[in-house]
């Protein structure tokens, strides 16, 4: 709970970070939970924050200017 | 909040004399206006050096984690409830511990002064209510209540909650402080705002680590920043590696940050840290009705389990 | 030497026109500290600033800097081959510079460009620098400069040395590199040499005289290595030491860094970033030994490198410039003046043979 606060606080998406309990033998309930949270993070698009810079973005960046700290 | 010094000398020479502790931890006169240095003192004739004011921001139970000797340790409020979270996490011990307890009229924020004076500062004299702060011809008066940390205006456990001897008398608690005000306003705003605000926030980090090695509860023996086997974060400045360490130091934090303000008045670039931990600290409040540090007796939630516990997340 | 005056009022006409010729660093105001940062067009170095609170070694050695690309497809040809990334060293200026500061870069330069070994990231990003120093007319009370081999008026690692004398600047060109760069700018009113001299030299008067407190640095010398390693005093400065990088970060002198590979997937880089002596991980070896393994080794080996190793070794003084940012910046207020004292006074114990 404090965690999914956070890091919604922190500004990812309600809907990205999905908590569920599934028993093993509760197999439709986990086909369900799969498919919202694939629906769901579908709808919200790829992520754009939060994810680190490829590297290829870094080194562009590296040989146009200099970086100050 | 002066008149405490003879007090904090008296107790701790007596301590010393009788050897009811090994040393005492205190803070001594810094060699810059605003600025008081932690100290430890072993010989009853150097309690000389030992002074209180309103300098006195950095929390002392960082100093104590892992001792063995018996230690007189000077404590204002939130140092104390550290304190108490030191002995829930098995980090000291309370009967080593001969707390010499400061009923606090809050800290100084160093930064601000630096900010609103238009010259270097060369000199700062304090009294009850007011700081005057002199530096290059100029003098400007403050108030103290206009110039405290962001931290001590919303505090309201200005009184230590553990202590052996007290220095002076009680202060009266700070009622009906609105303490969330600004983590309202963010959780507020849209998450595309919430990203713009926290890399702004975020911007000018160097990596020094100063505000986790200032905070008490950051004594892990490898900390997940600095394990290379494996290697959790990339160390260079990529800002999502530098918002992973913010976060995360954040979140070991949950249950456990009294709002002491140290990692804050660390921060050599000024960056407001605590609206971070302040966040997790409402967060616990709010739904797990916690205060950190106020009974030795009690577990922080996330060290127990209560079937009331909100789970409104799972599904 | 060369003198010109600047009318401060053609002053940002100067560094328009140097738009063209070099990139542009300048101390800017932001949230209420001064820092080094690019000057866009249009933008001119802040007047009013003291020092800038991060030093501007960045523009030369910064903090991240991109050494290798490689590839780890093995279906690419040059897979598993280090490729060099050179960054932009087109020519940069650096106006406004503390001489402090200026001076630091040549005592770095003993670690990074000697007959032995080049860094070239460094060296490359060093040459394509001029630096235009400022003159500290108003030195602040934690500088120590002119007993740290150094001062508020000093010229060495300047290209030239501006000094602000109210309405103008008068300029000492030091270099070819500096005269190349006022020619650029436009700048060639020659002062007359005399009055000029005589303006900046009471300036220089006056701003050393404001410095205050000094450091005595003659005795680390002769001191052994062994007795001062041994010193009893370590203990006690380093009681109140956090070991955070604040310190070596916002130093103008310190130079180390740590090498790191990052890939994903199969495109990899290799890095370098600044690292700290006060860090855990800085000496800590691959077989989980650790020779400086708490906060007094950590705290020791910082002052021991730069006021006794670095004086043995390069005879070129300590390796400080007396800026006073590790003073300010401490969250918990280590003051190196108070340890380059005890170092310099200090007297081992008598030894039984």
């Amino acid at each position: 709970m404090l965690f999914k606060n956070l890091i919604e606080y922190m500004g990812l998406e309600p809907g990205r970070l999905h908590f569920s309990w599934i028993s093993s033998a509760e197999s439709t309930k986990f086909v369900e939970v799969v498919n919202e949270v694939t629906s769901a993070i579908k709808a919200l698009g790829p992520r754009k924050s939060m994810v680190k810079t490829p590297l290829t973005d870094i080194k562009d960046k590296a040989t146009e200017h200099v970086d100050i700290h | 909040m002066l008149t405490y010094i003879d007090k904090i000398r008296q107790i701790a020479e007596g301590f010393l004399k009788e050897g009811t502790v090994d040393m005492v931890i205190g803070f001594r006169r810094g060699t810059l206006p605003l600025m008081n240095e932690p100290c430890l003192i072993k010989r009853p004739e150097d309690v000389k050096k030992l002074v209180w004011d309103s300098n006195c921001g950095i929390n002392l139970a960082n100093y104590l984690t892992n001792r063995k000797e018996k230690i007189g340790i000077v404590a204002k409020g939130c140092d104390s409830r550290n304190i108490v979270n030191h002995i829930i996490e098995n980090k000291i011990k309370r009967e080593q511990l001969f707390i010499i307890g400061v009923p606090c009229k809050g800290m100084i924020d160093r930064h601000a002064i630096e900010a609103l004076f238009p010259s270097e500062i060369e000199e700062v004299v304090e009294d009850e209510s007011r700081i005057v702060v002199t530096g290059g011809g100029v003098e400007q008066i403050w108030s103290k209540a206009e110039v405290l940390q962001e931290n001590c205006t919303i505090c309201i456990h200005r009184n230590p909650v553990v202590y052996d001897e007290l220095v002076a008398d009680l202060v009266v608690e700070q009622k009906d402080v609105d303490r969330y005000e600004d983590i309202r306003r963010i959780e507020g705003i849209s998450p595309e705002e919430k990203r713009d605000y926290f890399n702004d926030l975020l911007s000018s980090c160097i990596r020094c680590y100063a505000c986790r090695n200032a905070c008490p509860l950051c004594y892990c023996p490898t900390c997940f920043v600095d394990a290379s086997r494996p290697q959790w974060v990339g160390k260079s400045q990529d800002p999502t590696d530098i918002e992973t360490f913010h976060f995360l130091r954040a979140f070991h934090c949950a249950g456990r940050c009294t709002d002491c303000g140290a990692c804050e008045r660390a921060c050599p670039m000024g960056i407001k840290v605590r609206v971070l931990t302040k966040k997790l600290e409402k967060d616990c409040l709010e739904l797990f009705d916690w205060e950190t540090g106020m009974d030795v007796e009690k577990r922080a939630p996330l060290r127990t389990y209560s079937p009331d516990d909100p789970d409104d997340m799972i599904r | 030497m060369k003198c010109v005056k600047i009318d401060k009022k053609l002053f940002a006409g100067g560094i328009e026109r140097l738009q063209t010729s070099y990139r542009l660093f300048g101390p800017v105001k932001d949230n209420n500290f001064h820092d080094f940062q690019a000057l866009h067009v249009g933008e001119t170095p802040d007047p009013t600033m003291l020092n800038t609170r991060l030093s501007p070694k960045s523009i030369v050695y910064p903090q991240s800097e991109l050494m290798f690309e490689y590839s780890l497809d093995d279906s690419k040809k040059d897979s598993h081959i280090l490729k060099e990334i050179v960054a932009d060293n087109s020519p940069r200026v650096v106006i406004g510079i503390r001489p402090c500061d200026a001076k630091a870069f040549l005592l770095v330069q003993h670690n990074f460009d000697t007959l032995e070994y080049k860094d070239p990231y460094w060296v490359r990003a060093y040459e394509a620098t001029t630096f235009v120093g400022l003159a500290c007319n108003t030195p602040c009370s934690t500088c120590f400069c002119t007993t740290a081999g150094s001062g508020p008026f000093h010229e060495a690692g300047s290209d030239v040395l501006l000094v602000d004398t109210g309405d103008y600047y008068v300029a000492k060109i030091i270099t070819p590199k500096g005269e190349n760069l006022f020619k650029l700018a436009g700048w060639e009113e020659e002062a007359g040499s005399d009055n000029a001299a005589g303006e900046i030299e009471n300036l220089k008067q006056a701003a050393e005289a404001r410095i205050t407190t000094r450091v005595n640095t003659d005795k680390l010398r002769e001191k052994r290595t062994t007795d001062l390693f041994d010193a009893s005093f370590w203990e006690e400065f380093a009681f109140s030491c956090i070991n955070c990088g604040t310190c070596t970060y916002v130093c103008p002198t310190c130079w180390c860094f740590d090498i790191q590979d990052e890939v994903s997937k199969t495109a990899g880089v290799r890095m370098r970033n600044w690292d700290s002596c006060m860090y855990p991980l800085f000496t800590y070896h691959g077989s989980g030994h650790n020779p400086r393994d708490n906060k007094t080794k950590r705290l020791r080996q910082r002052f021991m490198h730069k006021l006794k190793y670095y004086v043995d070794k390069y005879e070129k003084g300590i390796q400080c410039v007396g800026c006073g940012r590790c003073i300010r910046f401490c969250p918990v207020n280590i003051d190196i003046r108070k340890l380059c004292e005890a170092m310099n006074n200090f007297e081992p114990a008598q030894k039984s043979i």
